[in-house]
């Protein structure tokens, strides 16, 4: 049983990333429209460079 | 009847139009001009995506006027523009509101249709609150530009200037967000380890392997007690500081004592540990407290656009020539000019000019109010068809606008307190519970044991933690908020479930309240033979087809046949004349028509200059009022109308409706005096109004209801939101608030019953740790899922 200590540490460690990344997602916005993010697949992204802007101004 | 739908907005197409567009191979029918211009707009530019998938029609597009075009340049000017926006370096970051998104598509429409532009750097579109902010270079493309272009494909925008309290609002709701995931997360790491110790203690576990699982148990419990938990701390500590123990004094204080004897016993390797209980509780208390957050945090979004009554700019006169200031910047006596369909932006005097005024913005009337030289004029009311020169008397701050919002504010803090009734019981409880808690380790400690005294008071905490007790009223009411918000009924306040059941009086406004806030035809008379009344109202259909004016909508529904009307021509203010069939037709007012005027009748048809009708038109009742006012008054409710209608309409409705009490006539003043009338008589009131001139009134009132249709700022102050257009809701909501008052006293009772059981068998130590743990997370369960039977039908 002692792979429980190594096994848990890592879990730990999944964890925290899952949560850094929810902090992530919370502070860049994403949860404030939740229906906006669900259509834009499927629209047609054909201006690319667009994008790519917004990503650079994005505090 | 012709049932072909509008490929834009889905309204009907009206006979005889002959708007098409060829799209995906078939060729679409538009009902008018506007849709087929932004239609083709949209498709023309790649953007027809938005048809393909949206899931809702959009709003019919009336074309803008060039007037309001012309508007859209005022907030070019830098004055203005710095006002409305914030510069960063060179580019400059704004918040529009825009009306007209009805679902998600129209957020990627607007999106793609700004990012043309190569002057926007940054755009995002936020289709829940109807709200888009932008960031692009003002020297590059001035505003203006950007607002005609969203224009073109249907939607208006204006600049929007966030309070502050919704900025705070904003940020505390991703707080809440980072605090759920937190402590919802670690609950389920920590529970997780939690059943192996369970487990280990039945089938017998290995000292090393029992201290880690406890060990990183306690580390994961960390973030929840130091992060997740802190807003309860926080306000637990400003109770004490106020020398009032609020129910967040007990729920802090169970959460860290069971936390550090949790702690302890990791340290030393003894007693038992809770940290499962510690992040559970945590988890769910929050959870209710989110919820109701949202609720309110939605309905202040949605609604708080009040710069729609708040006029931006203004035209000022300097030596003659007309300047465009900022509106806030405007004295006394300085003379403004005011274009057809412009916002009166401060009060004034007529100085020039001759015009009407729409003033539903402030006192809910809908009727259009003459205004000729030297009448006075109010901020916040819309000029409708003339020129007008004002000379301003009282700036914006100081108007009549400004003074009602002020008296609401003032209102805000008088609100009849509502007593918090968990929160007397956690006082009474806390002082109690500590005074037991303090007094069994004494009498263990110094006479019976003192090697058990710690952890016989540690039961006692743990048994009558009142974790049950705090749950039963939070649970209750999210759980109430959320089956009311499937039905329509938004609760902002979620206090008013407390005072909904004890309410005595309803107070009703009347225009856009009890009646639809629109005109219908009341009554026609023909004046001619050679007519009938349905031949004359087809004929004044036809004609007002072509307006847009309030009166003009009335007669949609008697449209029956399609005549060939030539030379159709607009009189703004008065009324419209086409030629039919080699006879000259005008409908509009009595000396439009030049006829004599009739008792009561707005509009006139006549046919070659003879009177042929006379027409009375009515802000008709709903049609659920009268049904739902019997049921009221059928349940004990008393019932009242406060309306600033002074015209015999409101005797009529009264002898219609058969209210308790009516005062007609009001001013918002007379409306809180007649509130706080009731208010001193030991009534309890609950205000239903949509109209600014309600709101002083909200404040004054024990609970207020609005309508979805009513003003912004009423929306923004009232306790409850009617979500769906039918005041019949009131009923589902004071249903609903009983029912959630009924479960809650089943809660508190239980949740109180079971800790007077407990607290004996604890004091006498016969409660080890490990069970009092038991009965606190069942009578936690029990009173949960008691709550959640409210969410059931």
């Amino acid at each position: 049983m002692s792979i429980i200590y190594v096994l848990i540490p890592i879990a730990i460690l999944f964890v925290l990333i899952g949560l850094t990344v929810f902090f992530w997602a919370v502070r860049s916005k994403q949860f404030e429209d939740l229906d906006k993010e669900g259509f834009s697949i499927l629209f047609d992204e054909d201006n690319t460079g667009d994008t790519e802007k917004d990503d650079k101004t994005t505090p | 009847m012709n049932t072909e739908r509008c490929f834009h907005c889905n309204e009907p197409v009206p006979d005889g139009f002959n708007f098409s567009l060829n799209f995906d191979g078939r060729a679409r029918s538009f009902c008018c001009a506007g849709c087929l211009a932004v239609a083709d707009t949209i498709i023309s530019s790649n953007l027809a995506d938005y048809y393909r998938f949206r899931t809702e029609p959009a709003g019919k597009a009336s074309a803008m006027p060039d007037s309001l075009r012309a508007e859209l340049a005022n907030f070019d000017a830098p004055d203005v523009l710095a006002n409305v926006s914030h510069q960063q370096g060179e580019l400059t970051e704004i918040e529009l509101s825009v009306s007209g998104i009805s679902c998600a598509a129209c957020a990627w429409l607007i999106e793609k249709q700004l990012r043309k532009s190569s002057a926007v750097h940054q755009v995002n579109v936020n289709s829940a609150t109807a709200r888009c902010h932008l960031v692009w270079n003002s020297a590059q493309t001035p505003l203006s530009n950007l607002l005609n272009s969203l224009a073109n494909i249907g939607y208006q925008a204006s600049p929007f200037v966030a309070d502050k309290e919704e900025q705070l609002f904003k940020t505390e709701l991703s707080r809440f967000l980072k605090r759920l995931a937190v402590s919802g997360i670690m609950s389920m790491q920590v529970m997780m380890l939690a059943i192996a110790l369970y487990f280990g203690d039945y089938s017998g576990i290995e000292a090393s392997h029992q201290g880690y699982l406890r060990w990183i148990s306690l580390f994961l419990t960390l973030p929840v007690v130091l992060y997740a938990a802190l807003p309860f701390v926080s306000s637990a500590w400003r109770g004490i500081k106020a020398r009032q123990l609020n129910m967040d004094v007990p729920v802090s204080l169970a959460i860290y004592y069971t936390f550090f004897a949790s702690a302890y016993a990791t340290a030393f390797n003894t007693g038992e540990v809770y940290f499962e209980s510690v992040c559970m509780f945590t988890f769910l208390l929050q959870l209710g407290k989110f919820f109701e957050y949202r609720a309110r945090a939605r309905a202040r979004e949605a609604t708080g656009n009040l710069l729609k009554i708040m006029p931006v700019s203004a035209t000022l006169l300097v030596n003659g020539q007309p300047q465009i200031v900022s509106a806030r910047r405007l004295k006394q006596g300085d003379v403004i000019i005011l274009r057809p369909g412009e916002t009166i932006a401060a009060d004034g005097e007529v100085s020039s000019g001759q015009s009407s005024a729409d003033e539903s913005m402030l006192t809910g009337e809908y009727r259009p109010v003459a205004k000729g030289i030297g009448d006075k004029v109010l901020a916040g009311s819309v000029n409708h068809d003339g020129l007008l020169e004002i000379k301003v008397t009282t700036p914006l701050q100081a108007s009549r606008l400004g003074q009602i919002i002020k008296l609401q504010q003032r209102t805000l803090s008088q609100k009849p307190a509502v007593l918090q009734k968990t929160d007397t019981l956690a006082r009474y409880f806390v002082e109690r519970l500590l005074l037991i808690a303090a007094a069994t380790f004494v009498l263990w400690y110094f006479w019976l044991d003192a090697d058990r005294a710690f952890w016989v008071t540690l039961s006692v905490l743990v048994a009558t933690c009142p974790c049950a007790l705090s749950l039963a009223a939070p649970t209750a009411v999210t759980c109430a908020l959320a089956s009311l918000n499937r039905r329509g009924v938004l609760i902002k306040n979620s206090a008013v479930l407390d005072v909904l059941p004890q309410l005595s009086y309803l107070v009703f406004d009347k225009t856009g309240t009890l009646t639809e806030g629109r005109f219908s035809v009341s009554s026609v008379e023909i004046l001619a033979d050679d007519y009938s009344q349905a031949e004359a109202l087809d004929l004044i259909a036809n004609l007002e087809a072509y307006s847009e004016h309030p009166i003009a909508r009335a007669f949609n529904s008697y449209r029956t046949s399609t005549l060939p009307l030539a030379q159709t021509q607009i009189h703004i203010g008065a009324g419209i004349s086409a030629i039919c069939n080699g006879q000259h037709i005008k409908v509009g007012s009595a000396a439009f028509c030049a006829v004599t005027q009739q008792h009561n009748a707005m509009v006139y048809l006549s046919v070659n200059d003879r009177n042929i009708a006379a027409i009375q038109l009515q802000d008709g009742v709903r049609p659920e009022v009268p049904g739902l006012l019997q049921m009221l008054r059928q349940q004990g409710y008393r019932l009242m109308m406060l309306t600033g209608d002074s015209s015999a309409q409101a005797d009529e409705l009264q002898r219609q409706l058969q209210f308790d009490a009516m005062v007609k006539g009001c001013s918002p003043e007379q409306k809180v005096t007649e509130i706080n009338r009731l208010v001193a008589a030991g009534q309890k009131v609950l205000m239903l109004g949509d109209g600014i001139n309600d709101n002083p009134g909200f404040h004054a009132a024990h609970v207020s209801v609005t309508l979805q249709s009513g003003s912004d700022l009423s929306k923004n102050q009232a306790d409850v939101v009617l979500l769906q257009p039918s005041i019949g809701l009131l009923a589902e909501l004071l249903s609903g608030s009983s029912r959630a008052q009924r479960i809650i006293k089943q809660n508190l009772r239980w949740s109180v019953g079971y800790n007077l059981l407990i607290i004996p068998l604890a004091v006498a130590g016969f409660v080890s740790p490990y069970i009092a743990v038991l009965g606190m997370s069942f009578s936690s369960l029990l009173v949960v899922s008691n709550s959640l039977r409210l969410l059931k039908k």
